[in-house]
């Protein structure tokens, strides 16, 4: 949900309910904010967001916090009282002592940490939807992305039957040529997926045909990944252009087809 | 027809019996799973001719025969309910078998009774076998394997599974299932691809069920339990961890050494120091000469470099070395090899790119080229199926591998921009250092797009090649300046992607394995220290912490001092206010 990752969400919540109900002071409360917005970027996400964007969420929360700590004399007082008690009380002395051996500890794994982190590929974002062109030729036919839409589409109401046909064309048409990138089941999983980057797109999703009008699905049937414009890097994906395998029709036929299967109906005409 | 005789004979069967065929409900909804997910491969009617049928490899399971592969059962007999549920819910990983995981529990029980009603065999009592019992996996100590190791020589498993287990036994290229189709052995060491599941108890159930349909035996008679035990061991010893740990960079380490090729030993050594990262291979699918099954599925690949040049190592398990045919990146393909016929020329005669038949093979290329002809009837191989009737398969094309870079690197401003992975683009070239394994010597091309590839010779690339026991190792070299193509700078992320051709798998021109782009980091020579950043930061943070320790102090002192002047009696120790 959300791509959060619920377990350590719901550990950091939990920890902040029982500083809540020991009533906790102003120190702990800081700190237990700080910590857990750190723990939060690291862990709370299944995809966990690129370092520098957390650092500088930090920063700014760590600034924040100093201000919120130092924005009354009494509230200073108080966030410092169990720190100047720290260093002044003989019963703390041992843990005073810790407290300095642990916190330059800390500082140098965390350098050595960051010397050690295993290189990366460089990474791009791409655009997974970047705009169509206004028309396209397909087959030696003009298609205005405007106004086109699946031909057969209508059938759905108005001949059942002949629905069907288009319906049976488009699985096999999809069975024998898709499937290896987008899944059996179009979750975009399919046996060759693994090797693909950008991943094949899931069809099961909510965002991705729904979304779309039919005629963007079928320029990017028909162009692949070579039709696309450089928001989406065309070099990296293995989408084929279909033009060069498939008649128009099977194309219309595949296109229904993914629509149908996941039970969704392409976006209307004029809807944005 | 067969669901009424199965109601029937439900009734006349006594209670208690294994056979459980469901209801007609049950049988019905299992149809309507059945006919969305299932039949474009396994067949609306069962057989296993769907539309997938033809573009696959193995063959989606026919279910009227009553053959399966992945059995608790005793070889011949059909499987239990919950053997098909394992297959159904986790898959054949490497095949096009999906797992089904969004099914529910109900659903895969409906679609288990609809599958058991395509084959009679299933009403048949007879045919139903107690599954057998799978111990406890021994220890892997090394006296376990080292048993493990002579049962597996004993058992003649190296015949078709290779001395080291990477599918390449003598027998490997002669094998076909019991429909006469080419069947690859599994590689023993990519426990990832293991179709029946990778764990020791799954291992231990394969080779004492046999696989049935395929030339992969049992060996429940021949084979006491406790030396079952030691082989799972040994098998499992075999393997090159469970997972195969994709990676997406290569690291080029820096040496001081010169890199010479013709000196293998040094060479190792210096490829010792070089970390090694696996790459996922998948069919060429895109453009015409679609390998619909590649038969490599990965590859290894390293680099090292020194000052003036480059050398990358890539490896790759191949169950016969193909050195006798032609190959080379723009060989002309078909669309696609109809059915992919070992020793046939493959291919619709109406495709795209028929003119496939005007290009035979010369007569010379024959059969029993000198790549170990003499292995293709060796012991046992024969004995299975028949499988020499259809005659040896030709090596009519050679093995063969090719790095490809960019031509130039991205443009300032535009580093994500590279050539189309497919052989490049007509604005955006790459270079291909291809080695026909035939002739083992590196050629270079320039591609622009499958149909514009042209040999170039800006910079001279050298290679060398080896086979042993199923794995090709291919190291290439070049200097690290070139005068037309992409160069290699310290410190630089280049891109990189592979392609294998398997000429057993009749793979060539465009029919071909290959990856997505990745990349080539060459780190940099000198390595910055390491232990100064670190201790610099612990004494920062000491000093500062000290700071503060040293100030409270001061001020409670001083605190204390005024306080005292002024006849107070708070004692030191107490919290000063601040
Ligand atoms: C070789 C792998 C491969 C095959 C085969 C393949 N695709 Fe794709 N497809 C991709 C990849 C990768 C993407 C995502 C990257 C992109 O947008 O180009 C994609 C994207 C798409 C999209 C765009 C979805 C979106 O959200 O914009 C559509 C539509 C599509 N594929 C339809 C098909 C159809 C229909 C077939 C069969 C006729 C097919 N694909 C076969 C790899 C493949
Ligand atoms: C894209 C093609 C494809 C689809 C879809 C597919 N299968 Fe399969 N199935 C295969 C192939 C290929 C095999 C053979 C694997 C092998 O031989 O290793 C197979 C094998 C099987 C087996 C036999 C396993 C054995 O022990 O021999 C069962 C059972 C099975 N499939 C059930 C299903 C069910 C149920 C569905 C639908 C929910 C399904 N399959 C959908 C391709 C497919
Ligand atoms: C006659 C040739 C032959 C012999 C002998 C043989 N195998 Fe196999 N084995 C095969 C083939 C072919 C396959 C692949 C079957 C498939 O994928 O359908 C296979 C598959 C396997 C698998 C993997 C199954 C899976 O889940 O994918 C294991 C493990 C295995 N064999 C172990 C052994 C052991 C151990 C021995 C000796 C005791 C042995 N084999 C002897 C031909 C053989």
């Amino acid at each position: 949900m959300l791509g959060l990752n619920l377990p350590v969400v719901i550990v950091l919540a939990a920890v902040g309910g029982v500083l809540a109900w020991r009533r906790a002071n102003t120190l702990t409360w800081l700190l237990y904010t700080w910590v857990a917005l750190w723990a939060f970027f690291k862990y709370g996400f299944a995809v966990p967001i690129p370092q520098s964007v957390a650092t500088i969420y930090l920063g700014i929360t760590g600034l924040a916090l100093v201000c919120f700590a130092s924005s009354s004399r009494e509230r200073l007082s108080e966030t410092a009282q169990p720190i100047v008690r720290l260093i002044l009380e003989p019963r703390y002395r041992l843990a005073l002592a810790g407290l300095l051996v642990a916190l330059p500890a800390l500082a140098a794994y965390n350098v050595y940490a960051d010397l050690n982190v295993p290189l990366e590929a460089p990474g791009f974002g791409r655009e997974v939807h970047p705009p169509p062109p206004t028309e396209m030729t397909v087959h030696d036919e003009t298609v205005d992305m405007a106004t086109a839409e699946n031909p057969y589409l209508h059938y759905n109401h108005d001949d059942p039957e002949l629905y069907g046909e288009h319906l049976e064309n488009g699985r096999r048409i999809y069975y024998e040529n898709c499937f290896w990138c987008h899944g059996d089941g179009m979750g975009g999983d399919g046996m060759f997926a693994h090797g693909l980057n950008p991943v094949p797109s899931n069809f099961n999703d909510v965002g991705t045909l729904p979304i779309l009008q039919s005629s963007f699905v079928h320029w990017r049937i028909a162009k692949g990944a070579p039709g696309l414009p450089g928001a989406g890097t065309p070099w990296d994906s293995m989408m084929p252009a279909w033009e060069k395998f498939l008649t128009t029709e099977e194309m219309w036929d595949v296109n229904l087809f993914i629509y149908d299967f996941n039970g969704y109906e392409p976006r209307a005409l004029g809807q944005h | 027809m067969a669901t009424l005789a199965a109601a029937v004979l439900l009734v006349a069967l006594p209670a208690g019996g294994q056979v459980d065929l469901g209801t007609e409900e049950q049988r019905a909804a299992g149809k309507i799973v059945y006919d969305k997910y299932c039949g474009q491969c396994h067949g609306d009617t069962g057989d296993g001719n769907g539309y997938a049928t033809p573009r696959v490899k193995p063959k989606p399971r026919d279910f009227t025969t009553g053959t399966y592969k992945f059995r608790t059962t005793p070889n011949g007999m059909l499987p239990t309910d919950d053997d098909l549920r394992r297959v159904i819910e986790i898959g054949a990983p490497y095949t096009s078998m999906p797992g089904w995981p969004n099914l529910t529990s109900a659903e895969i029980q409906n679609v288990i009774y609809y599958i058991k009603s395509f084959s009679p065999d299933f009403e048949n009592p007879d045919r139903y076998g107690e599954p057998i019992e799978i111990p406890r996996p021994l220890e892997s100590t090394e006296e376990s394997i080292a048993r493990g190791r002579v049962v597996y020589e004993e058992q003649g498993c190296a015949a078709c599974h290779g001395e080291v287990g990477r599918g390449d036994g003598p027998s490997a290229p002669t094998l076909v299932n019991d429909k006469g189709d080419p069947i690859k052995v599994a590689d023993l060491t990519q426990r990832w691809t293991y179709r029946g599941g990778a764990t020791k108890e799954d291992i231990y159930r394969t080779f004492s069920t046999g696989l049935n349909g395929t030339p992969m035996p049992s060996y429940a008679d021949s084979l006491e339990i406790e030396d079952r035990q030691h082989l799972v061991n040994y098998v499992y010893s075999l393997g090159d961890g469970d997972d195969p740990n994709y990676g997406t960079l290569i690291t080029a380490v820096y040496s001081e050494e010169p890199i010479d090729l013709q000196d293998g030993e040094t060479l190792d050594a210096l490829f010792e120091t070089a970390p090694m990262t696996r790459f996922p291979l998948v069919g060429q699918i895109s453009e015409p000469g679609r390998n619909f099954f590649p038969s490599v599925t990965s590859i290894e690949a390293q680099a090292v470099y020194n000052r003036d040049e480059i050398a990358f190592r890539v490896r790759w398990h191949d169950l016969r070395a193909d050195t006798s045919g032609r190959n080379n990146p723009s060989l002309e393909v078909p669309m696609w090899d109809e059915d992919n016929g070992i020793g046939d020329d493959g291919g619709d005669s109406d495709d795209f790119f028929g003119e496939f038949g005007g290009e035979e093979a010369p007569a010379e290329d024959d059969f029993f080229g000198d790549s170990g002809g003499d292995d293709f009837f060796g012991d046992g191989g024969d004995d299975f199926f028949g499988a020499a009737d259809a005659g040896p398969p030709g090596a009519e094309f050679s093995d063969a591998v090719a790095l490809q870079f960019p031509a130039s690197l991205a443009p300032e401003g535009t580093p994500e921009l590279k050539p189309y992975f497919l052989y490049g683009d007509s604005q955006n070239p790459v270079d291909l250092w291809f080695v026909n394994l035939t002739y083992g010597v590196a050629d270079t091309f320039r591609g622009r797009g499958s149909e514009s590839i042209e040999p170039t010779e800006a910079d001279i690339v050298e290679a060398v090649t080896s086979y042993d026991q199923g794995q090709w190792t291919v190291t290439y070299k070049r200097r690290r300046s070139s005068r037309a193509g992409v160069s290699f700078a310290e410190q630089q992320y280049t891109p990189v992607a592979f392609s294998v051709w398997d000429g057993f798998n009749r793979e060539r021109g465009n029919k071909r394995a290959l990856s997505s782009w990745f990349y080539v980091y060459t780190e940099p020579s000198v390595q910055p220290a390491t232990t100064f950043p670190i201790v610099r930061a612990a004494v920062i943070v000491l000093v500062l912490e000290l700071l503060v320790v040293f100030l409270v102090r001061r001020r409670a002192r001083r605190q204390a001092a005024g306080e005292e002047a002024a006849g107070g009696t708070l004692a030191a120790t107490e919290a000063p206010a601040v």
